[in-house]
């Protein structure tokens, strides 16, 4: 009876802890999305303020001027409501993600952390044999976080070729080796001190992840683990000739594929009612974490991070929401030249935005999350 | 016109050779090298991984400065580009799941 009473003791507790799943009455999408337009069909001027904004061109093509949809993608309910594209692109299309290839960097290293080949806590030099000593306290969160207090510029194309660090990984001296390039940069503050939104970090992520789960997992396990559970079979993601996964840009995928991304936050990590990321993972993801709270970022960035995840969250910083009329749980994955994965629990919505905006009037976040959720109920 | 190309090129290059600052890293690779780079691996990126049509993607690469001359092999899967006859680059399509790459 004493030993009931101690295992009862023990094992009602973590059962009351354990997050279980979101149950879902209609299947998940993995084979294919069910569709069913009929209820934004049906909201006439809804739907026209929002392709108005969305799918108005801007002059010719050439002039690269304003919004430039490729792509909208809305899912309510765990159906497509909303599908159209421009632009020449299709549901079959691969679109590049740029940035939003961060949000997905970071769900592998949750996939790699469920599988048990790798610890947030872990020293990047676990893993990574050619990094300097001063680096070996850079932790697997600290990069999660934007926290690893490496140099770096993160600037595109509107500035100085030379002076970014990014376009040199990408396309300049660093290209065929973007590990070492990347660890080449000095420390400027303490891991876990100090915000800097960074293509490399999210790259030497990748790369660190990479080492941590081919050995075990085998070298298509991103595939294996992550896209294929998702059925998101067009996921391509490109590396540099030393096998490099460039995590924090060059993911490529369709936009139905995306959404399928974006599915699997909306139900907390689960996909089919299994856990494939960490139990919590999510929350954290969508929290502002600890490094963003003490400091850095730009005034570019008014928007808090959690684990490559931006977040709707209204800090003493900021004088207001980032998107202050969209509901404050929202939080979006975001890529360069407007790519957007939108999660919206409180509205069982997942927003997918795909472009190629190329100047300072491109689509707004601001504008469209607060458009495409007044097409849906 | 040919004067105002070599101006250019030389200005870029010599950009090049300025040092580095304490506070800012300095990468030492000219406008015309990266835009050659971007122009192969982009392509590359856009004809056999997004499978959009080659006049699209010409389009979407297209870099300032516009001097990357890019030449798409679709039987090799692969795009070369070059510009000045001196700065070129390459890129190749791998697989299926790892798309292309730059040489």
């Amino acid at each position: 009876m004493k030993i009931f009473l101690l295992l009862a003791a023990v094992w009602v507790p973590s059962f009351a802890w354990a997050q279980i799943c979101p149950v879902r009455l209609s299947p998940f999408p993995t084979e294919s999305w069910a569709k069913d337009t009929s209820v934004t069909a049906s909201r006439t001027a809804e739907l026209k303020a929002l392709e108005d904004y969305a799918f108005t061109l801007t002059g010719t093509d050439a002039q690269r001027k304003g919004v430039r949809t490729d792509a909208l993608v809305i899912v309510k309910g765990g159906k497509i409501v909303y599908e159209r594209y421009g632009r020449g692109f299709d549901e079959t299309k691969r679109h590049i993600s740029w940035s939003v290839a961060k949000s997905i960097t970071s769900a592998l290293t949750g996939v790699a952390v469920k599988k048990g080949v790798i610890k947030t806590s872990d020293s990047i030099c676990t893993y990574l044999k050619g990094a300097r000593p001063d680096l070996c306290p850079i932790t697997v969160q600290n990069l999660l976080e934007f926290g690893s207090g490496m140099h770096w510029q993160e600037s595109y194309e509107n500035q100085s070729y030379q002076y970014s660090s990014v376009i040199s990984m990408l396309f300049g001296e660093g290209h065929r080796d973007m590990t070492s390039f990347i660890l080449s940069h000095r420390k400027a503050h303490d891991p876990g001190t100090f915000f800097n939104y960074s293509t490399g970090e999210a790259d030497l992520l990748a790369e660190v992840i990479r080492q941590a789960a081919e050995p075990t997992l085998g070298k298509d396990w991103m595939w294996t683990e992550l896209f294929d559970r998702l059925g998101m079979k067009s996921a391509v993601v490109q590396a540099d000739l030393k096998g490099m996964p460039e995590g924090g840009s060059h993911v490529f995928a369709t936009a139905r594929d995306y959404a399928k991304f974006g599915y699997l936050f909306l139900n907390d990590g689960c996909w089919n009612g299994e856990h494939v990321l960490p139990e919590g993972w999510v929350t954290s993801s969508k929290t502002p974490s600890q490094t963003y709270l003490k400091g850095g970022g730009t005034d570019e960035e008014p928007t808090a991070n959690g684990w490559m995840w931006w977040l709707n969250s209204n800090l003493p910083k900021f004088s207001e929401k980032p998107w202050p009329d969209a509901p404050d749980d929202a939080y979006t994955a975001i890529g360069h030249w407007g790519q957007w994965v939108v999660v919206v629990p409180s509205r069982d919505v997942v927003i997918v935005r795909l472009g190629d905006d190329r100047d300072s009037d491109g689509m707004s976040t601001k504008k469209l999350i607060p458009l495409a959720l007044a097409v849906v109920p | 016109m040919k004067t105002f190309l070599l101006c250019a090129v030389l200005a870029t290059v010599t950009a090049g050779c300025a040092s580095e600052t304490e506070t800012a890293r300095y990468y030492d690779n000219n406008d015309i090298e990266l835009a050659v780079g971007n122009g192969a691996l982009m392509m590359c990126s856009c004809v056999f991984v997004m499978e959009m049509p080659e006049d699209h993607c010409r389009a979407w690469v297209r870099a300032s400065p516009n001097v990357a001359r890019l030449s798409v092999d679709t039987t090799a899967k692969t795009v070369e580009s070059s510009a000045f006859i001196t700065w070129a680059a390459k890129a190749h399509w791998v697989d299926e799941k790892r798309g292309c790459v730059l040489e």
